[in-house]
């Protein structure tokens, strides 16, 4: 029973990581209906980042994030205008291969800069650890899981509390009603793809803390973040949350009640079923969006 | 008001609009007819901004807005409430008509005007927290209408406003055309249902294959022998 009350905390924890990295994705996905291959590939991109500072700069991981996270919307904000926006038409299709093109760059030009060595972030909530229970727990599971409330929630407020945050909900419900109301979508865009490469920069520290990361572990990431977005249905945030941290929970719960084996399993089985049921995903709209 | 001459336009490589003449008087209410695909609203959009003609000119008031952004031409007094519907259905009622004064900064100015617009239509106070997707398809028709005032302007582009609607809707529907135009628009109508659409308006234009084949007040629309023939079998003519 210990055991199992463990892997759900664990699972609450590292599911609030990976719904900041998701949420990104879905986010896009919402605006600009691309899927952003290179999610994962940003996700290390922010970990390394946050690694260098540490490394030769000595900056705290957490402090780093006001450094790298302007840094990774920048270039956000750049891989839209540049790949994305001359995409004219079949816009999901053709964004899955430039984003993917996108991911294989940063992944080589990572391998160059820091080799495929395995590496692992340092600082003392690292390796310092609390007991819950008869567990012990590293502190960065705790900071890691507050970071991704405080910037989800900081998300929430910027899309349901300011005029931008309505112009991208507008740009998502209805790209021409958007323009007809004078919302430069395309502007929009640009800034919800800078946003989500930024937020992909903390929820990568915060992965490359808890896990041992090469250039390489993109893709093992990439491919559970999509599925963590098409189960909770596509743009939708709230979906992406739940989606995330059942994920964890159950893979967790799975590896202890029975075994690490079979805990990937489970959850791909339970992935089917419930979109057999629901095909649109947790949250997701069955109508397609209209233009 | 609005001038195009020897306007083209299309989508990616294929070309829709051939060579657009139209002329849309101040005050006037103008009825676009013609058989699907004859581009009635790509030239809705292409006036709008949404898409950009290959060759030709767009004067509004004589200013040349062929190469102005949607937000320009909004800016200009030119707004659009396309075919589709085209209300943010998450959003409540009056999010959405707030929206429709998005390039207003003045958030009092927004108020009083949105104060305005509800006067002259009820339902926007009426159903004001529902979400505007929870309204029927004539509700969310007035409810774009109403928001299309948000910017107070000059010449209203409306795509086909009583397509789905029931035959008591769709006079409701007219009837608040009728209010947008008294309030002091000119309004640009594009109307399957030709025999409403033109006995509501005072000029119509019969488009085809992506060129006006005829213009003229709506009485002589109705009554040209060729109108009957073409597009009406030959009951308008009678009306
Ligand atoms: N987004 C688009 N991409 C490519 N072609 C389009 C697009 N929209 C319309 N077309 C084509 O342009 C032509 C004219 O379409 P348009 O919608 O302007 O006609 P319409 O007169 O409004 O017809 P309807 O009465 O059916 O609304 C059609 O052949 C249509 O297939
Ligand atoms: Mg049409």
């Amino acid at each position: 029973m210990e055991l199992i009350i463990d892997a759900i905390i664990t699972g609450i924890l590292t599911g609030g990581v990976y719904a900041l990295m998701a949420s990104g994705l879905t986010l896009v996905f919402g605006v600009m209906e691309i899927i952003n291959i290179a999610q994962g590939a940003f996700v290390i991109l922010g970990a390394y980042l946050s690694y260098a500072l540490a490394q030769h700069f000595h900056i705290d991981l957490f402090l780093g994030l006001l450094i790298t996270m302007p840094v990774m919307f920048v270039l956000g904000v750049l891989i839209q205008v540049l790949f994305i926006r001359p995409l004219k038409r079949d816009r999901t299709m053709l964004s899955i291969l430039v984003t993917f093109a996108v991911a294989l760059i940063i992944e080589g030009v990572l391998t160059i800069l820091f080799t495929a060595n395995i590496v692992t972030l340092k600082a003392p909530y690292i390796t310092q650890s609390f007991r819950i229970g008869n567990f012990y727990l590293s502190y960065i599971y705790v900071y890691g899981f507050l970071l991704s409330v405080v910037l989800l929630a900081g998300l929430y407020l910027l899309l349901y509390r300011t005029k931008f945050g309505q112009s991208v909900r507008a740009s998502m419900l209805n790209r021409t009603a958007a323009q007809l109301i004078g919302i430069d979508v395309e502007r929009v865009s640009a800034l919800t793809f800078g946003i989500g490469v930024a937020l992909t920069a903390a929820g990568g520290m915060a992965f490359g803390a808890t896990t041992a990361f090469n250039p390489g572990s993109s893709y093992d990431l990439i491919s559970r973040l999509l599925t963590i977005i098409v189960l909770g249905g596509m743009g939708s945030l709230s979906g992406a949350l739940i989606a995330s941290l059942g994920m964890l929970i159950i893979e967790n719960v799975t590896a202890v009640v029975w075994s690490p084996t079979w805990s990937s399993t489970v959850f791909f089985v339970l992935l089917v079923v419930i979109l057999i049921l629901r095909p649109q995903g947790l949250l997701g709209k069955l109508e397609g969006r209209k233009q | 008001m609005l001038t195009l001459h020897q306007v083209v336009a299309g989508y990616n490589d294929s070309e829709v609009l051939k060579g657009v003449d139209l002329e849309v008087a101040k005050g006037s209410i103008t009825c676009i007819v013609g058989p699907n695909g004859a581009g009635k609203s790509t030239l809705l959009h292409t006036i709008s901004g949404l898409l950009h003609p290959w060759s030709g000119d767009i004067f509004f008031e004589g200013r040349n807005i062929a190469h102005l952004n949607p937000r320009q031409i909004l800016e200009a007094g030119i707004v659009q409430v396309p075919q589709n519907h085209s209300l943010f259905t998450e959003m409540t009622v009056r999010e959405n008509v707030r929206l429709g004064g998005y390039l207003v900064k003045d958030a009092s100015k927004v108020n009083r005007t949105l104060a305005e617009v509800e006067e002259l239509f009820p339902i926007v106070r009426e159903r004001a927290n529902d979400k505007a997707g929870n309204l029927s398809g004539g509700q969310q028709r007035l409810v774009e209408f109403a928001r299309s005032l948000m910017l107070n302007p000059k010449l209203i582009l409306l795509d086909e406003p009583s397509m789905g609607l029931d035959p008591r809707t769709l006079k409701q529907v007219f009837d608040k055309v009728a209010v947008l135009h008294e309030s002091g628009r000119t309004i640009l109508l594009v109307e399957q249902n030709v025999r409403t659409g033109l006995s509501a308006s005072t000029h119509g234009v019969v488009m085809e294959s992506g060129k006006v084949r005829l213009t003229g007040t709506n009485t002589e629309i109705q009554h040209h022998p060729e109108i009957g023939r073409l597009y009406l079998g030959g009951t308008l003519a009678e009306a």
